[in-house]
């Protein structure tokens, strides 16, 4: 083989790995790990809703609650960010959650205020204790409440990850807390440009 | 003659360099840069995050912070385990060593500000008295710059 040929080559090869590096995803894939989105929970609006309400968007959940003042906020400010940097129509199409699972201090109202100060495009919900144990049970997350301060107030210990699901409900991402927002962005804009590709296929 | 130029050169060289050095604002021994508390709506718990150089030649332990618009504050840690967060009290304070920084960031250390006693906004700044072991006066009153939710 001449050297000009193993050149080309190894170009090719190389390009060819590079395109799939680039394919890869920054998050975890859950698609065959983790089952499709369903809860019964009540949303800001003091309504019980279902998965439903998403109405066939691709969803970004993430599980906290509102008097978390450091990782919570760090959190969702990220994805609000990474959101923001999307193309239209793209960033459209992508609905946000905040499940509280503090339902005792987080009333709807208080969700409605929270999520507001984020994105308009930010839903939050919560339940009894029962509806957010079988929704965090089924994503194997878990939560927890920690001793009472003095004044009665307290922590809950939450998962990190925020979970994206697909239009269908189907389960997508798991984004782990240590990605930037370049990377939750470069995730979430593929997932729905493949979903566009998928929709306008005859 | 000449002798006495280079005398008066040499002079006004001298006094410059004294001018020059009295007049440079001097290091603080203990530093803080950047304060700033992340505005969260409704009455709920605060961060606060800034850095803290310590430019002695001896430890300093930050023990505890209050503030007159907060009903408490408390040094926080932010702790991943397992996909999991929770906050850890750091009851025995945070040292700084030597020559060290330590910095107050979203997603580990941070002064958790609770109960507001009054209506924050962004673009407002409140005091906080960071109280110091090991450094002379040993509490420090801090402006914080009320920062958006959405920022860090």
């Amino acid at each position: 083989m001449s050297l000009k040929r193993t050149v080309v080559v190894a170009t090719v090869v190389l390009a060819a790995l590079s395109a799939c590096s680039d394919r890869s995803w920054r998050g975890k894939d859950i698609s065959s790990l983790m089952p499709a989105l369903e809860f019964e929970l009540t949303s800001e609006t003091g309504e019980a809703v279902t998965e439903q309400v998403f109405a066939g968007r691709p969803v970004a959940i993430y599980f906290g609650f509102t008097h978390c003042p450091d990782i919570c906020p760090t959190t969702l400010a990220k994805l609000v960010a990474a959101v923001r940097q999307l193309p239209e129509p793209l960033a459209r199409r992508m609905q946000l959650a905040f499940v509280s699972v503090d339902p005792d201090r987080d009333t709807p109202r208080r969700l409605a205020d929270y999520t507001a100060a984020f994105s308009d495009r930010m839903l939050g919900l919560s339940g009894t204790q029962r509806q957010l144990r079988s929704l965090t049970r089924r994503y194997r997350i878990t939560y927890g409440y920690e001793d009472a301060r003095e004044d009665g107030s307290y922590d809950v210990s939450h998962s990190s990850a925020i979970l994206v699901f697909g239009a269908g409900g189907e389960a997508r991402l798991m984004l782990l807390d240590s990605l930037s927002v370049a990377e939750i962005a470069a995730d979430l804009e593929r997932l729905l440009s493949e979903a566009a590709e998928n929709a306008n296929r005859p | 003659m000449k002798l006495a130029s280079a005398i008066v050169l040499v002079l006004v060289l001298v006094l410059g360099a004294v001018w020059w050095v009295s007049n440079r604002a001097p290091v603080e021994p203990l530093e803080v840069d950047h304060a700033r508390l992340r505005l969260v709506p409704g009455g709920a718990p605060m961060a606060g995050y800034f850095e803290l150089r310590n430019h002695l030649d001896v430890p300093v332990r930050l023990v505890a912070a209050r503030s007159s618009a907060f009903g408490q504050v408390m040094i926080h840690r932010t702790v991943v385990e397992r996909g999991s967060a929770r906050m850890e009290h750091q009851s025995g304070g945070v040292l700084v060593a030597p020559g060290e920084t330590v910095r107050f960031e979203p997603g580990g250390l941070h002064l958790m500000l609770m109960r507001p006693l009054q209506v924050l906004e962004v673009g407002d700044s409140v005091e906080v008295v960071l109280v110091l072991e090991g450094a002379e006066p040993a509490e420090r009153s801090v402006r914080f710059t009320v920062i958006p939710v959405t920022s860090s």
